[in-house]
């Protein structure tokens, strides 16, 4: 049996991998992949919270909760796209620092 | 499935993420993803999450990444040569601090319980005693997603008329 410890790491460690691409990435594609792997690391982290068999309720939302956290990651990764390809059409860059653009 | 064996998974998926982030070539970083995902999957499936590990695979491993693959060929710029090294440093303290005080505040806590998790079946109950809330969230997800891709057809009148004159 793994312990739940270390999933709560593992989800801290790809949470801050994701972290670690928002903040130090210019790319936007790069930003949005972060954003799915932090995302990813929310979902491992309720998995693991919800294998806790002393509350019940939570057990049951334990994989419902990431599955509309999917959903939404879904909207958000398109919106994202779409924001990073209008951009391209614009300044023909995916680099965030001329993003300013994108309001002319 | 033996404990050394997943642990070797976890850290794949940790090595995978960083590989998606730090690769120059966007597709071989969507690679990746798709490797981060299957890890991920095979960590979902030992943890007894079935429902979940397969809805993460079809949609993460699936969806997301073609979406990606169409984006990095629309915009063609398949190589991402920005690379800030004042930016990055600043970015690993941030991070490396936050995960510092993350995992002491885990350790501190004692969350060292064995485990395993709730069934399909659980799932599927919950998920349809529920179904007003989901619903109302799939209604907020599919307008968010209606917005991100008719934005795409705008059309940039200013922009036009200027490049006529």
């Amino acid at each position: 049996m793994i312990e739940q410890l270390h999933l709560l790491i593992l989800g801290i460690v790809l949470f801050g991998v994701g972290l670690y691409a928002l903040l130090g990435k210019r790319n936007i594609i790069k930003i949005l992949m972060g954003i799915e792997i932090m995302t990813i690391a929310i979902n491992l982290v309720f998995i693991s919270l919800g294998a806790n068999s002393t509350n019940e309720l939570f057990t049951k939302f334990a994989q419902i909760f990431p599955l509309i956290s999917i959903a939404i990651g879904a909207a958000v990764l398109a919106v994202g796209l779409a924001i990073a390809i209008n951009n391209y059409r614009h300044a023909n860059s995916v680099d965030t620092d001329e993003m300013a653009t994108l309001k002319r | 499935m033996s404990l050394v064996v997943i642990y070797i998974f976890m850290i794949l998926a940790i090595l995978a993420a960083l590989f998606a982030l730090e690769c120059r070539r966007l597709m071989f970083s969507i690679i990746g993803l798709i490797a981060m995902n299957l890890f991920l999957w095979v960590l979902l499936l030992s943890l007894n999450a079935v429902f979940l590990a397969w809805i993460q695979l079809i949609v993460y491993g699936g969806g997301f990444t073609a979406l990606f693959v169409v984006v990095v060929a629309l915009t063609e710029k398949q190589r991402d040569e920005s690379f800030d090294w004042k930016r990055s440093v600043i970015a690993l303290v941030i991070v490396g601090a936050l995960m510092g005080v993350s995992i002491w505040a885990v350790t501190a806590s004692g969350l060292s319980v064995t485990i395993g998790t709730s069934t399909i079946g659980d799932s599927l109950r919950a998920l349809w005693n529920e179904r007003l809330t989901d619903l109302i969230l799939q209604a907020v997800v599919f307008f968010a997603t209606t917005v991100g891709v008719g934005s795409l057809f705008i059309h940039h009148k200013k922009k036009k008329e200027e490049a006529k004159a």
